[in-house]
């Protein structure tokens, strides 16, 4: 297939899932913030200042005052066009994307990106706070849910797929290194460890093999280590491990490039690594050096099949 | 419903719908009645509906004089136009005559300039237009095909008969609008086609891949067939995307080519993967920086290179603008006469050269009953309407005919005929053109799929979609 098109594929599944994440994690702390913290004490603004890291935003962001915070973060993260990993930017990168291989996918993949990025262009900040994140974030998210499986169920599943599947992956393990970064269960383990599950869709899932309430050490284990949660880094990594090699064609355990080296390398950390052992340098530790992971993985994929092609005016 | 009121005598133009004795021409009496029977406020919440479903679907052009390129779905209005077996008989062969002459035209200019040499048509009317390419002079083009794809532009005038208006021999547009008017109006109003056997035209790009591996350079079996676009901003973005999807075949931009030792290939992300045939959707000058415009940051570098060479087909051929020029549109009846001892069966709209003194004297002194073209202009832009504009408008538009006159040429206005339209929720008439697409590979075929467009403004005579117009479903019905 072309290069340019694989690029696309890539980078529709990367933003697509990068909305659906933003999504995710906004939700998940608006609701926990209006109930477990006062809007007047720290630990609300340390709330958001966590939420601004795990979209990837770790300096720009000064704590606001009373009680700003709240629409302070979720503006930038949601419709702050400057930002460009905001559910918007992403969006409509996710929208170029798609109308530049818009001949490649079929009618109703198209349309469900078209439909939401119509959608968000109708919204903005003001309206969606005063009624309330929710609807909004939920939209978001149903919409990006509904491109999977209309992606899953209209596509042919051939290498265009498999470029599309590598971008969901990397997006969704990077983004869960992200949230993994952005906890302190050091300090309060419930229930950071319990936001963290949320952020990753992972509580229930969670609470239904453990059947019981959530340990620090247990929560991460599954985030980490789980075979069967699909936001887990095992699992995530896995699925891009597979994808790669359904383009390349080479044998699973050998590597044709330097991503699927690394994807190996990364496999074995989270096959064969007791927890305690991962864990044992620091959550954050082992967090940050993941980011970096995934971040070098992304570069590596590119270096593989998506030559940088000149930029048409 | 259909509540509007024949036109009246005054505007002197054909009426689609009405004979001149008030009552729905036999063709459009079925669909009168079945539009009573549906009601105005269903009809307007069907609108509505098809309305949504274009927006999503992104059938949407791009208006250049907007700020960046903004988007806009192309308005499409429900009413069909309706055209007989006995009219679409007609105007094929008319089509197929003249697309033949057309090409034949094209490969004599580059070739022995027969017409030229017997005097039939001025060589500097030829060698002055814009579209002529020197390049082109003895390259032998696959299957001496250099129209592959044209859209012939045709209006009906006082009387009803159908002149040709202009010819499109380069990139003609709007297929996809044929394919997606069809297809919203079999969903969103199914009740109108009750009473119709309508041709079908949704095989239109199976037919139209047909020609492009007809023409692929001998030697490949399974020829690599390619879309070549200018890229997302351009307005006919959507129509490529559809038709490279409907025919199976890559949609590439100009940087996914290459070309080396005069072989195109298609970067993969296997490698180079060779191209034997480019459906081109790229205008002549942004084809090759090597050869046209040195600046085109569009282009692909050695294309015609390898074209010369054979290696490739483009699909239309390079240069085949000359004979689109608005100059030399008043020549193609005489074409039709000298390549193939025929009389064309479809006429021309009369036309004033502006380069014999004499008529250019009549034409700046009739200035306000005529419509003056730019020749080097398309799709509406640069013209003249006479009769609708200012006197100061023509004084300026009159002097810059006189400074270049093979610029221009002038029309006497005709009056194209109206076709009922659903205008804010009331039916009124409103005037239509029809452009035809004819395919040619082994042979010259017109599918029964046309394009009519509609000037949405009352009293418009301009139907180009960058001026305001829209376009309806056209069924061509079955004999």
């Amino acid at each position: 297939m072309l290069s340019r098109v694989a690029d696309s594929l890539y980078w529709l599944g990367r933003n697509v899932e990068r909305a659906e994440s933003v999504a995710r994690i906004l939700d998940v702390n608006y609701t926990r913030a209006m109930d477990l913290y006062s809007q007047r004490d720290g630990r609300s603004e340390a709330l958001w200042r966590s939420v601004m890291q795990c979209a990837g935003f770790r300096s720009q962001y000064k704590t606001a005052s009373n009680g700003k915070a709240a629409s302070d973060v979720f503006g930038y993260c949601a419709f702050d066009e400057s930002n460009s990993t905001s559910i918007v930017s992403a969006i409509r990168i996710a929208r170029t994307n798609a109308l530049s291989i818009r001949a490649e996918l079929t009618t109703e993949v198209w349309e469900v990106v078209n439909v939401l990025y119509l959608y968000v262009l109708d919204q903005n900040l003001a309206s969606v706070l005063r009624e309330g994140p929710s609807r909004f974030l939920r939209r978001v998210r149903d919409t990006m849910q509904a491109f999977a499986g209309t992606s899953d169920a209209t596509m042919t599943h051939g290498d265009g797929w498999s470029f599309l599947q590598v971008g969901r992956f990397l997006e969704r393990a990077y983004m869960t290194a992200r949230s993994l970064e952005a906890v302190d269960v050091e300090h309060e383990p419930w229930h950071e460890s319990q936001r963290l599950l949320e952020m990753c869709h992972a509580s229930v899932p969670f609470a239904q093999s453990s059947h019981r309430a959530p340990d620090a050490r247990d929560a991460l284990e599954f985030i980490v280590r789980s075979q069967d949660c699909p936001r887990s880094l095992r699992f995530c990594t896995r699925e891009i491990d597979l994808a790669m090699h359904r383009i390349s064609r080479s044998a699973e355990g050998t590597f044709a490039n330097d991503a699927e080296r690394r994807l190996g390398r990364l496999r074995a950390i989270f096959d064969y690594t007791p927890i305690d052992e991962i864990l044992a340098s620091g959550v954050p530790q082992f967090a940050t050096q993941l980011v970096r992971e995934y971040e070098a993985l992304s570069s590596d994929v590119q270096a593989a099949y998506l030559p940088r092609l000149p930029v048409t005016a | 419903m259909l509540d509007i009121q024949p036109a009246t005598a005054a505007l002197r133009h054909y009426d689609e719908l009405y004979e001149a004795g008030g009552l729905p021409r036999p063709h459009y009496a079925p669909l009168a009645a079945t539009l009573d029977w549906i009601g105005r406020d269903e009809i307007m919440a069907r609108v509505q509906a098809i309305n949504t479903a274009l927006l999503l679907r992104g059938v949407t052009f791009t208006v250049y004089a907007d700020s960046a390129g903004t988007e806009r779905v192309f308005p499409f209005d429900v009413i069909p136009r309706i055209i007989t077996p006995d009219e679409w008989g007609r105007l094929e062969r008319g089509i197929r005559q003249r697309v033949r002459a057309l090409n034949a035209f094209l490969h004599d200019v580059y070739h022995s300039e027969r017409i030229l040499r017997e005097g039939h048509i001025p060589r500097e009317l030829v060698y002055s237009s814009k579209n002529y390419n020197r390049e082109m002079i003895d390259v032998d083009v696959p299957r001496d095909v250099y129209i592959h794809v044209s859209g012939i532009d045709l209006i009906r005038d006082e009387r009803g008969e159908f002149l040709v208006l202009e010819d499109n021999c380069r990139t003609p547009s709007g297929i996809s609008y044929v394919l997606e008017n069809r297809d919203v109006l079999k969903r969103g109003l199914p009740d109108l086609f009750r009473d119709y056997a309508v041709c079908p035209v949704d095989d239109y790009p199976a037919r139209l891949l047909d020609v492009l591996r007809y023409v692929a350079p001998t030697g490949s079996a399974q020829p690599n067939v390619v879309l070549l676009t200018p890229g997302i901003y351009n307005s006919a973005y959507f129509e490529h995307t559809l038709l490279a999807r409907r025919m199976g075949v890559e949609l590439v931009e100009p940087r996914d080519l290459i070309v080396v030792e005069n072989i195109v290939y298609v970067k993969t992300t296997q490698g180079l993967e060779r191209v034997d045939v480019i459906y081109r959707r790229i205008d002549d000058d942004y084809l090759d920086p090597l050869y046209f415009n040195p600046d085109s940051t569009l282009g692909v570098t050695g294309l015609m290179n390898a074209y010369r060479a054979g290696n490739v087909a483009l699909a239309n051929a390079i240069g085949s603008g000359v004979a689109d020029d608005k100059a030399i549109y008043r020549f193609v009846p005489e074409m039709i006469r000298f390549y193939l001892d025929e009389e064309p069966i479809l006429r021309n709209v009369p036309t004033f050269d502006c380069t014999d003194p004499a008529q250019l004297q009549h034409v700046l002194a009739n200035l306000d009953q005529l419509v003056v073209k730019n020749t080097n202009a398309s799709g509406g832009y640069g013209m003249l309407m006479g009769p609708y504009a200012t006197a100061e408008e023509r004084e300026r538009y009159a002097e810059t005919v006189a400074a270049c006159p093979r610029d221009f040429i002038a029309q006497p206005v005709v009056q194209l005929s109206s076709s009922p339209t659903l205008v804010d929720g009331r039916m009124v008439a409103r005037r239509v053109d029809l452009r035809p697409f004819a395919l040619f590979g082994r042979s010259i075929e017109v599918p029964p799929a046309a394009l009519t467009r509609v000037a949405l403004r009352d009293g418009s005579l301009v139907v180009n979609s960058s001026q305001g117009g829209g376009s309806k479903d056209t069924w061509v019905l079955q004999a």
